[in-house]
């Protein structure tokens, strides 16, 4: 029950929040308004309210989105990346998840042991060690091939860690059921583990293609070569290219952020908990 | 030879000092209905995991169909379970939990289709086919946890607690259909319960443990009439045996409140081999109040104030002090008394279990 | 048998990420540790010497890597208050607005899904002397500014739009945190004739507590390890300005080669940044850690 006076302070609020959301995204809005300009365009705006606002809708509206994507090696770059995340989305969850299991359900020697070491692990930053990485990889011969770029990437204490933690809870007695039944370890993880724990197999999927969408300092360290860069190295290679234009910079960062808007609208559950989870759970 | 045998079967975790079960000894024949029952704790889900084989034997045999198993992995033992909490599959339908064994068994898909078909209809299932066990009711899924054991046509049926999680209706129809499937199907069955009743009604052989000891084996009505000790007495049977310690003697006993009662020359004699005091037991529904009793029994006569009773429409309960201690007496529909009525009863003597006040053992008369 | 068999099935599963683990988390580790005492030039690695302390007091006299050291300093003092601080605003007052909850929960999450690279591209462009900023800027009477361009703005420039592009983030954190906060406690208050500011400084304030240094560090250790935003916007300058420590190693480990250098960098990035991970666990751990201790005596 709210009184009218608080209902008026209501109203208030909300008006002066949409003032300060309007100002907050000053910079997403300009980016997207000016995404469909030509730079005398953006310019000529830049001095009024135009500067927010969209062109007419003309044949030329396109024309900075149609440039990168054909005449740049974008469309290249996010295939890159979508494989990448789906490689080490794929290899993580059979690599941490069967891990996370193990810790979870089999008695093997030094089991606690393990996982002490794994919960230590989950402090050490990924940069103090991205050199010697570098220095492996090299040594390998895999530099500017998937394979160097994917390899460090699969292990993960977090995803272990995690795994771990809803796996422990799992009840025993499905695991003897399918032994009656006939089923072996490995079918028992794949078959019954896995999709008894869709929730948490789904946040690490999110969490993996995030990571790997975002990254910068591995897959700059790792490609030079042109057809193997993530699409945020390759964003860096057409926007510094001379040739390249402001508004076809702001289309590009605009065609960048899309597949990751569309995770989040599907994912946002599992991004929120995750989140929220990461500020209340702690171990 | 015995379809199944344990032979001084023993179990004992690791980093502790105290057996979980020990010496279990128990010859079971094919088609046999056993049921383990006992307070938890007692070893009986304990022992009916190791037959399954999700716990290693300690010591001892087991032997399954004349086969040793001590060392064979749970699904070649030639046994199906249910279990206490399900464990249906939760991602699966009714129709995939049923089936999946026979898959992996690599069964073909026809006569798969045509065995889950027959669970499902004998079980009452085919309204329910398509649907995951989260969108079942309890008893529904305990019917889909039978269905996934009766398929595979195993010999040996194990049972964990399969009622516990139901509510007390549904309890007493499923147990109805367990015994009926069970005849039907005629495997050997071993049956976990905390529940006497169910023991009672279902098993054709009871195993009543306590602290991973068995204490008795027997058919329900020999552990009815005739336990072997005190525990046994007061685990079987609703409303509880009544104990009251007493003093023997010669023909005369002592309640500790100082009343007496008189026993024949005949059973004075066998008591009299014993410490003088001793335990005395006797059922609610041989304490009896009508006249009949009454006269028979008329030198042992004693009288008592009614504390409370409980209706139960069939028949009732009284409750009063007598011998030291809250006595329940259970009586027809048509005796009914009040609570403040000053009532004359009579113990009817043969009736009556005698159990040594130190070791607890019944003493045969 | 059974246990041996299990034994083997654990070795089977764990066995994969172990040899991961120990590839590319165990020997890194121990390899950094090693070569921060000696020479290790891998262009040259056959001249490898054993150094001692040398690399470790070079690096704390090291102009770079204490400037980097200094900005990272400076940078938390302004972005640990800016983002830490406003996520809690804006969690307070989405908290307390009755409509359009759904839309401002979005339009101050957006900035976190884009990526910093993103961020720092747009921003290089809003931040540019004829950019639109300056424009906004030049509305209200305010002239021009050089912001990234600058050894003194541009700092705090790049901090500033740090703490736009996260605070979405921590915001989410501290709405999650409210919301677990037992609504009978205000009732409570509430029958207790407590104001509006007493019931935030008595019940919000204090349940928020720990969620709060959670937070607060949780920026803090972003801040230590930021690269990406001086690597796109300035190149660490203008004069070394925007310099930090992961891109010290990152630019003397693979840019120059000198892996010894760099590993020490490294050792010395992450004592901090681990020091202020246990801080952090031990700080948000305290109040779960007892609960778990009563739980435990209480089963006992």
């Amino acid at each position: 029950m709210l009184t009218k006076k608080q209902k008026r302070i209501n109203w208030i609020l909300v008006a002066v929040m949409i003032v300060l959301s309007l100002f907050f995204l000053f910079p997403v809005i300009w980016m997207l308004a000016n995404s469909f300009k030509t730079d005398a365009a953006i310019t000529n705006d830049m001095n009024s309210m135009a500067a927010f606002i969209p062109p007419a809708l003309n044949g030329s509206f396109f024309d900075n989105y149609i440039t990168i994507l054909t005449n740049t090696n974008f469309i290249r770059y996010m295939v890159n990346t979508l494989f990448y995340a789906a490689v080490l989305i794929v290899l993580g969850i059979i690599v941490n998840g069967l891990a996370g299991y193990a810790l979870a359900k089999i008695n093997f020697p030094f089991k606690e042991r393990w996982l002490m070491i794994i919960m230590l692990l989950m402090i050490v930053p990924m940069e103090t060690i991205i050199t010697i990485h570098f220095l492996f990889i090299a040594k390998l011969g895999l530099l500017n091939t998937i394979i160097g770029y994917v390899l460090p990437m699969i292990v993960n204490p977090f995803n272990i860690f995690l795994f771990r933690q809803v796996f422990v809870s799992l009840p025993d007695d499905v695991y003897e059921a399918a032994q009656l039944d006939y089923c072996n370890p490995i079918k028992y993880f794949f078959t019954m583990v896995l999709p008894m724990s869709k929730s948490v197999v789904a946040t690490v999927s999110v969490f993996t293609f995030l990571n790997v969408w975002n990254d910068y300092l591995w897959p700059s360290l790792v490609f030079t070569s042109s057809d193997l860069l993530t699409a945020q190295i390759g964003l860096n290679a057409i926007t510094s290219n001379e040739n390249t234009t402001m508004g076809q910079t702001l289309a590009v960062i605009t065609l960048v952020t899309i597949p990751v808007i569309i995770i989040y609208a599907l994912f946002s559950k599992q991004i929120v908990e995750g989140v929220v989870s990461t500020g209340s759970k702690e171990g | 030879m015995s379809f199944i045998e344990l032979k001084n079967v023993c179990k004992q975790y690791p980093n502790t000092d105290k057996k979980a079960v020990t010496d279990f000894n128990l010859k079971i024949d094919e088609k046999e209905f056993i049921a383990f029952v006992g307070p938890s704790g007692c070893g009986k889900s304990t022992t009916l995991r190791m037959i399954a084989g999700f716990e290693a034997i300690t010591s001892g045999e087991l032997y399954i169909d004349g086969k040793k198993m001590n060392e064979i992995a749970p699904r070649d033992r030639g046994i199906s379970m249910v279990f206490q909490n399900y464990a249906l599959y939760p991602h699966m339908t009714v129709e995939k939990n049923i089936g999946y064994g026979l898959k992996n068994m690599k069964v073909p898909a026809d006569e798969i289709k045509k065995k889950v078909d027959w669970a499902i209809d004998i079980l009452g299932l085919s309204e329910y086919r398509y649907r995951k066990p989260k969108n079942l009711s309890g008893g529904q899924r305990q019917r889909v946890a039978l269905g996934r054991a009766i398929v595979k046509n195993q010999k040996v049926f194990l049972m964990d607690e399969p009622l516990s999680n139901l509510d007390a209706k549904l309890r007493v129809s499923m147990r109805n259909e367990i015994s009926k499937l069970h005849r039907s199907l005629g495997s050997t069955t071993i049956y976990v319960t905390h529940d006497q009743v169910e023991a009672m009604t279902m098993a054709d052989r009871i195993v009543i443990m306590k602290d991973g000891i068995v204490q008795q084996i027997g058919k329900p009505m020999e552990l009815y009439e005739h336990p072997v000790n005190k525990f046994v007495a007061g685990f079987i049977g609703s409303p509880q045996m009544n104990f009251f310690e007493v003093t023997v003697d010669g023909k005369q006993i002592t309640f500790s409140d100082g009343n007496r009662i008189q026993i024949t020359a005949e059973m004075a004699e066998k008591l009299n081999d014993h410490s003088h005091k001793m335990i005395l037991g006797i059922r609610g529904e041989d304490i009896k109040f009508d006249s009949q009793n009454l006269d028979v029994f008329k030198e042992n006569r004693q009288q008592a104030i009614i504390d409370n009773t409980e209706i139960m429409g069939n028949e009732n309960n009284l409750y009063f002090e007598f011998g030291g201690t809250t006595t329940v007496a259970r009586v027809s529909k048509y005796e009914v008394c009040n609570i403040g009525d000053k009532v004359e009863f009579v113990f009817v003597p043969h009736k009556m279990h005698f159990f040594d006040s130190e070791t607890e053992q019944a003493i045969v008369l | 048998m059974k246990k041996k068999s299990e034994s083997i099935l654990g070795m089977a599963f764990f066995g994969p990420a172990l040899i991961l683990l120990t590839l590319f988390l165990f020997l890194p580790m121990v390899l950094t540790l090693i070569f921060s005492f000696t020479d290790f030039f891998a262009l040259n690695p056959s001249l490898t010497h054993f150094v001692g302390l040398d690399n470790y007091s070079q690096v704390l006299k090291d102009e770079d890597f204490r400037q980097a050291f200094s900005n990272t300093v400076k940078f938390v003092l302004i972005i640990v208050p800016l983002q830490g601080l406003g996520a809690l605003g804006l969690a307070l007052l989405i908290n307390k607005v009755t409509y359009c909850k759904t839309y401002f929960k979005v339009a101050f999450f957006i900035p976190v899904v884009m990526s910093l690279a993103v961020v720092s591209t747009l921003w290089v462009q809003i931040y540019s002397p004829e950019g639109i900023l300056n424009s906004l800027l030049a509305n209200i009477g305010i002239e021009a500014q050089p912001f990234i361009n600058s050894a003194t703005q541009a700092l705090p420039s790049i901090a500033f739009m740090s703490a736009w592009q996260g605070v979405g983030y921590q915001m989410i954190i501290f709405l999650g945190g409210l919301q677990a906060i037992n609504p009978a406690l205000y009732e409570a208050a509430e029958m207790d004739h407590a104001s509006g500011w007493q019931k935030f400084k008595d019940i919000t304030l204090p349940e928020l507590k720990p969620l709060c240094i959670f937070v607060f560090i949780t920026i803090t250790i972003g801040a230590f390890r930021m690269l990406v935003q001086p690597m796109v916007m300035t190149g660490g300058g203008p004069s070394h300005s925007t310099y930090t420590m992961v891109y010290d190693i990152y630019e003397t480990g693979t840019v120059n080669w000198e892996i010894g250098l760099a590993s020490t960098m490294a050792i010395v990035f992450a004592f901090f940044v681990m020091i202020l991970t246990v801080i952090q666990t031990i700080l948000t751990r305290d109040k779960e850690g007892k609960k778990h201790v009563n739980k435990k005596a209480k089963t006992n």
